[in-house]
């Protein structure tokens, strides 16, 4: 769950990509060690699209929130600190990464990922920009499903 | 089913090809944003470019990790003229729309050139994600393009 938002709209808008900002860079950071260190081929490919995507994605989010006079500050929550450390440890096997990461999803995999988008609500530049990027994200999120799933029938 | 050599040869091309195509794709869109009027759109514009340009830089990657130098490129005159085309501020964003969506009739049509080639890449199964996951970004982007397009062409009336 997203925590509650600061001030005027524009406050809210900028609070809301520096923290979507932040949270993508340590992805791609967490998600760069896990390639370093995966030995399955298909896994890699589709974490360096991935990660490829999630840079950019943060760029996307910096450069909006500096359009509207922002200046990123934000730093990953402990929780995500601490999921990303997971993630990057080459001591955790691939399969408990992915259901680690999926586990995480509710019942209803697009509620926090609508409600990002929900947030930006007066502002239809950045409105369209998270509604795009979170397009990417169910992707991503179908993408690592259908890995986990290869991996358990696979008994890895 | 062909072997590890001859799919290597036309995988290069696919994917030379492909990377070509997505990267002056970038560029027309990038042209694209910096005359659009509306400020939905542009953002919407600004992820897709941005998709667009990281598929070109993972597959000029995955050239190089096969030892070859990316090198294909789109005919100049078509490049030109989609620069011109969508860079102008006397085409409207609609009537941009409407162009770039007519390429694609159907859902599957952005993504069945990727598709068919998933089928047919048994050696390789690191590009076969990568491409997995360009095919979803393509069609990503012409479901976003074809909702935005809808909202703006349907009378106030019917909203």
């Amino acid at each position: 769950m997203l925590r509650p938002l600061p001030g005027s709209e524009r406050a809210r808008v900028i609070w809301l990509l520096d923290a979507f900002q932040a949270a993508e860079r340590a992805g791609v950071e967490a998600v760069g060690r896990w390639i370093v260190a995966c030995a399955d081929a298909r896994l890699r490919g589709g974490l360096r699209m991935i990660r490829a995507r999630d840079r950019r994605h943060a760029a996307l989010a910096e450069a909006r929130l500096r359009s509207l006079g922002g200046v990123p500050g934000a730093r990953p929550s402990r929780e995500l600190a601490a999921l990303c450390g997971v993630v990057a440890d080459p001591g955790v096997s691939d399969r408990s990464k992915l259901e680690l990461l999926l586990g995480r999803l509710p019942a209803r995999e697009d509620a926090p990922l609508d409600e990002l988008v929900r947030r930006a609500e007066g502002d239809a530049e950045t409105r369209a920009l998270l509604e795009t990027i979170v397009d990417d994200e169910r992707a991503t999120v179908r993408w690592l499903r259908g890995m986990r799933d290869a991996l358990e029938r696979e008994g890895a | 089913m062909s072997g590890p050599e001859p799919e290597r040869e036309w995988v290069i091309r696919f994917l030379d090809d492909l990377r070509a195509a997505e990267a002056a794709s970038a560029e027309v869109l990038a042209a694209w944003i910096a005359v659009c009027a509306l400020d939905g759109l542009r953002g919407g514009l600004r992820v897709i470019a941005e998709r667009e340009a990281a598929h070109a830089e993972l597959l000029a990657e995955r050239l190089g990790e096969m030892g070859v130098a990316p090198s294909a490129a789109l005919a100049e005159p078509v490049r030109a003229a989609a620069l011109e085309r969508f860079g102008s501020e006397r085409v409207s964003d609609e009537q941009k729309l409407a162009t770039l969506l007519a390429r694609y009739p159907d859902d599957t049509s952005a993504t069945r050139p990727i598709t068919d080639v998933l089928d047919r890449l048994h050696h390789d199964p690191e590009t076969r994600e990568i491409l997995r996951l360009v095919a979803e970004g393509e069609a990503a982007t012409v479901a976003w393009l074809r909702a935005y397009h809808a909202g703006l062409v349907r009378p106030a009336s019917r909203v």
